[in-house]
């Protein structure tokens, strides 16, 4: 485990040589929602294939490159596409961009992702803010010696997403006439969407949105000790809502046609953290 | 992984030598169903182990081969013996043969498996016609780089099990007088069977039965576009709060008593189903 912090490190140093400067807030761009590193001014680009230990990422519809500079006054780091488990990749490899950034010195998380609807009260093209997640049968990032220049052995999940942020976030919503939904998402491996059966079950489980990505995120993210908020935009009823089959294609489009108000939710919640 | 078309290919490639048919219908006959295969007119029969990249099967039961022929005058291939994730093979490893079932012209599968009932309107012996699935098992056989050539890298699973062939089966078995079931498949890996208190908290979750086969071949017959009909032996039943010590020899004695109703049922999907 030497060896992955070794890793951490290198791949900490390599950004630090490009871009100068300790990045106050971290976000990770869901499926569509990228554009929203164009936002950033003074930007310096670092594709992943150039960080020393960062995995390439394969999905369609994410770049695959960190975007640093200034939005709203803050420093930032955006990454522009991540890593999904679905992907192939080993869960230590999923959350190894974090744990770099957090090495960087940022301390708060802005994390966001496409995801279904399990709530039968939500629509798709409706923003929703995570109050909690749900990690049912999908590994833990953090099993494995605990690396603890990170964080400590059995971390803590009880606030895994920031009260103080989803205050901040629910305020710049209402002054901003967004209308922010508020729900707790359920971790999906994938990358098969799922069956109506499950899509039950998830619901009778507490769930109100169902994705493949940002869980693992979040557990590396509040083990090394940073402050997270996390957004949905909920792109597609999940299966079995509506009588039609589930699509990528429409995951994408539905992405786009809410980027503007995602864009405004985000930049002033950047704002006032 | 690089190389999965390639096995995908060989192992067709390879059947295909040995074969003068196109099968439109694939089977996967599971535990004490295998004896199906044995009413296959004009049988080819491979053992898995000649065939390129295929895995071995290991459990009892499971005779391990593929018989290909005509059975009530469609083309098919079965799967006599097929691959569990308890046995220690990857998911890859053990959906690779519905892969090849689709490369050799295969439209339609059929999904057997004996299980435990977990619906309080069940017995020993019924025959439940799957109407979706629980994936429990922890995984997913399309983990990994996809290959487009095979499927869409996010497939919907939103009619898993055809309701169009669902609608078939039923209608054939009324006709035939054969009383089916119908209920959600809950997939676990296995091998240890449940406790009682899992079972209790799947019943809650929606599981009308529970086994350790299935799921994985679903997803990925439903990647290549192969449409599936499921059947299930109810060879015990699963019930959390009245749960009994349970051996695979129950299990083998039920699934031996239902085999002839069993298999007259998919002998008869097999002869009626459109596909």
């Amino acid at each position: 485990m030497q060896d992955t912090m070794k890793k951490i490190n290198e791949a900490k140093a390599y950004i630090e040589g490009k871009i100068g400067f300790v990045p106050e807030i971290a976000l990770i761009l869901g499926s569509g929602l990228g554009v929203l590193a164009d936002e950033i001014e003074n930007k310096i680009t670092i594709p992943y294939q150039e960080i020393p230990h960062f995995p390439v990422s394969t999905v369609e519809g994410h770049a695959g490159q960190l975007v640093c500079g200034d939005l709203e006054g803050k420093k930032v780091i955006a990454m522009q596409g991540r890593f999904h488990y679905y992907e192939g990749y080993d869960i230590g490899q999923v959350v190894f961009p974090v744990r770099v950034i957090r090495a960087l010195g940022t301390m708060s998380l802005i994390v966001t992702n496409a995801c279904g609807s399990v709530n039968t009260s939500f629509k798709p093209g409706d923003l929703m803010l995570i109050r909690d997640h749900i990690n049912l049968s999908n590994p833990n990032p953090l099993i494995g010696p605990n690396l603890a220049e990170l964080g400590v052995r059995f971390p803590d999940m009880s606030e895994a997403y920031s009260s103080e942020y989803r205050n901040i976030a629910k305020e710049v919503a209402k002054q901003n006439g967004i209308d922010l939904k508020e729900g707790v998402y359920f971790w999906y491996s994938g990358p098969s969407y799922e069956t109506p059966a499950e899509i039950k079950m998830i619901r009778f489980l507490g769930a109100d949105t169902v994705g493949m990505s940002t869980v693992p995120e979040v557990i590396a993210a509040r083990h090394a000790g940073m402050k997270v908020l996390g957004i949905s935009c909920i792109t597609n009823m999940a299966s079995g809502i509506l009588d039609q089959p589930l699509s990528h294609q429409e995951v994408v489009e539905t992405a786009d046609r809410i980027k503007v108000t995602f864009i405004t939710l985000i930049k002033k919640i950047v704002n006032q953290i | 992984m690089e190389n999965k078309l390639q096995k995908i290919n060989e192992a067709a490639s390879y059947i295909q030598s040995k074969i003068d048919i196109k099968p439109e219908i694939g089977l996967i006959l599971g535990s004490g169903l295998g004896d199906l295969a044995n009413e296959i007119v004009n049988p080819v029969y491979i053992d898995y182990g000649e065939i390129p990249h295929f895995p071995v099967s290991t459990v009892e039961g499971h005779a391990g081969r593929l018989v290909i022929g005509e059975l009530n005058g469609k083309q098919v291939v079965a799967m006599q013996g097929r691959f569990h994730y308890y046995e220690g093979y990857s998911l890859q490893e053990v959906t690779l043969p519905v892969y090849v079932m689709k490369q050799i012209g295969v439209r339609m599968l059929v999904v057997t498996n004996a299980c435990g009932g977990i619906n309080r309107g069940f017995k020993p012996g019924d025959l439940m016609l799957i109407s979706d699935h629980l994936n429990m098992t922890g995984s997913n056989p399309l983990i990994g780089h996809n290959y487009p050539e095979l499927g869409p890298r996010f497939p919907d699973m939103s009619r898993a099990y055809s309701p169009r062939l669902r609608e078939q089966v039923l209608e054939i078995a009324k006709r035939q007088e054969i009383p089916i079931q119908q209920g959600v498949y809950a997939g676990i890996s296995g091998p240890s069977y449940m406790t009682p208190s899992e079972l209790i908290m799947l019943a809650r979750v929606g599981a009308d039965a529970i086994g350790m086969s299935t799921v994985s071949e679903v997803i990925v017959a439903n990647h290549a576009g192969i449409e599936v009909i499921g059947i299930s032996c109810i060879t015990d039943m699963a019930i959390g709060e009245e749960l009994e010590p349970l051996t695979h020899e129950q299990v083998m004695e039920v699934a031996n008593r239902t085999k002839p109703i069993f298999i007259r049922l998919v002998k008869a999907i097999v002869n009626e189903v459109t596909l």
